[in-house]
């Protein structure tokens, strides 16, 4: 079984990377890996399937926005999970989710 | 200083040791009983073997070939060095004083000896290392001495080499040498000490809890040949019994910190509290955690063990159970987990074999938000914190246990019950 789905998707230079599954010590690779070749300004990760996410799985969120500030690129978080949000809150990393965001299902 | 010319013409037989002209009289004098052997290092590597015969914490009086005036280095240890410099017409035929120039050691450098490299000279741990190298050949003598200097200097417990037995190994049989006659030792253990050392040609040293429980000691094995060595031995029990208390005083300030700052939700405990706390209740399920892909089988195993909770509480277990697991990964190479019902609440414990957390580290890896010795966010503790009603950490050397209490709520049980 496959516990994280990484989908990528480049349209007018954004790239939005869409998580299913679960982000944690065991998948954050796999999210790194793709993440590492995308070359667009502006990455947005959709959370809307992703199910769970511990402090590992947020820590490597965190390290791929500073990376992208770094290059001067912009990252956005889209439509984390009820639970999901909560855990991004307590731990303060809620500044990264994209202001204004969707409800999930929805698309732009 | 005209004195000697004329006492060596006069009485070329008197010793300059005892001499008060040779070298300042006062307390801080020793005479070397036998003299220490030492050597004197010239600026071009030249060396030049001397015996310390007597000296204070300006000056040696040494007795050597080495050309007067001159400078020299003498390495008393690893991390210790002397500069000194011959002082003209003091002293006699090749015994000579030399001024202590500059003492270098690893934190620094000063006019004289402190009191630490005197007492290593002239007290005990000085005299031990004599006693047991003045039986060795001449090749092995400085060898053996630098080692075993090197060795004390490491022991942290240098203040309490004072009391001490040496002892001389051969063939299976111990000669008593010097210092504390009376000292009781685990001869049977101190014999399998001394077999490896002289078997393996290396220093050996293990602390030796004797039989009845109420000593501990430090034994070094130092190997001559392949059947002879030299057995030193300390009594630590004090220092041992006062590092415990310190431990105990140490530990009993942070639990009292960390239940102040958590409210009192977060409680150190001891061993024996520990083993009350992961035996109660009734178990709801249990795993273990060698790879990382075993987190995921983790957190499915421990929703399905509590399917009556909501989901948010179950969510919440499951976060908590996965920070966990993924410290023991982190720092213990993995671990087990247990799930367990105790009354109103199911508690969740996490067990590792790893090298514990410092005392030191405590407090800033239990509650500091982004404190993390391996280079994660650190935040593990915080969301365990914030979700678990009760934790209970009890951390050692050999392993940590972690056991989180979450309640369930009134409507949680009527839902068990449905």
């Amino acid at each position: 079984m496959l516990l994280l789905k990484v989908d990528v998707y480049v349209a007018r230079g954004v790239c939005r990377v869409v998580l299913n599954g679960e982000l944690d010590m065991e998948t954050i690779a796999q999210l790194q890996e793709v993440v590492g070749k995308v070359g667009e300004h502006t990455l947005e990760v959709d959370l809307s399937g992703v199910s769970f996410v511990d402090s590992t799985g947020l820590k490597s969120l965190l390290d791929i926005n500073n990376d992208w500030r770094q290059k001067g690129g912009r990252m956005l978080i889209l439509r984390p999970q009820p639970d999901v949000a909560e855990v991004m809150q307590l731990v303060g990393l809620d500044r990264l989710l994209a202001q204004n965001t969707a409800p999930a299902g929805e698309e732009r | 200083m005209r004195r000697c010319l004329e006492c060596a013409k006069k009485e070329p037989g008197r010793p300059c040791v005892d001499c008060k002209y040779f070298i300042q009289q006062g307390p801080l004098r020793r005479v070397l009983s036998p003299p220490v052997r030492v050597l004197l290092e010239d600026e071009h590597g030249k060396q030049y073997p001397a015996h310390i015969l007597v000296f204070n914490t300006t000056g040696f009086g040494l007795e050597t070939e080495a050309p007067v005036p001159g400078r020299y280095v003498i390495r008393l240890q690893e991390s210790l060095w002397v500069e000194v410099a011959g002082v003209p017409f003091r002293g006699k035929n090749n015994v000579r004083l030399f001024d202590i120039i500059c003492v270098h050691r690893r934190q620094g450098t000063a006019s004289r000896l402190n009191s630490d490299e005197y007492q290593l000279l002239a007290g005990s741990a000085g005299e031990l290392v004599q006693e047991i190298t003045r039986h060795l050949p001449e090749h092995l003598q400085d060898l053996v001495r630098e080692k075993l200097l090197a060795e004390v200097e490491k022991s942290e417990l240098i203040n309490a080499l004072r009391v001490g037995k040496v002892m001389k190994y051969e063939g299976g049989r111990f000669r008593y040498l010097s210092g504390q006659a009376d000292l009781d030792l685990p001869m049977e253990e101190a014999e399998k000490l001394m077999r490896q050392a002289t078997r393996q040609a290396e220093h050996r040293r293990e602390v030796i809890i004797s039989a009845d429980g109420q000593k501990v000691f430090d034994l070094h094995g130092v190997p001559f040949d392949y059947r002879s060595g030299g057995l030193l031995a300390f009594d630590i029990t004090e220092v041992i019994e006062k590092e415990r208390r310190m431990h105990r005083q140490e530990m009993q300030a942070y639990r009292d910190a960390i239940a102040a700052v958590t409210g009192g939700r977060l409680y150190l405990a001891n061993g024996k509290e520990m083993e009350k706390v992961v035996s109660e209740g009734a178990e709801l399920a249990k795993g273990e955690v060698r790879q990382t892909h075993d987190l995921p089988e983790a957190r499915r195993a421990i929703r399905e063990a509590l399917p009556a909770l909501d989901s948010r509480k179950r969510h919440a277990i499951a976060l908590c159970l996965s920070e966990a697991l993924t410290n023991t990964l982190k720092h213990a190479g993995g671990g087990c987990w247990q799930a367990r019902q105790s009354g109103d609440a199911v508690r969740i414990i996490v067990r590792d074999r790893g090298p514990g957390i410092k005392t030191s580290e405590l407090a800033r890896a239990t509650l500091m938000q982004h404190y993390s010795t391996k280079n994660s966010m650190g935040c593990g503790f915080t969301l365990m914190l914030y979700y678990a009603d009760y934790l209970y950490l009890n951390t050692a050397p050999s392993g940590t246990a972690l056991a989180l209490d979450f309640g369930i709520g009134p409507a949680d049980r009527l839902k068990q019950y449905q």
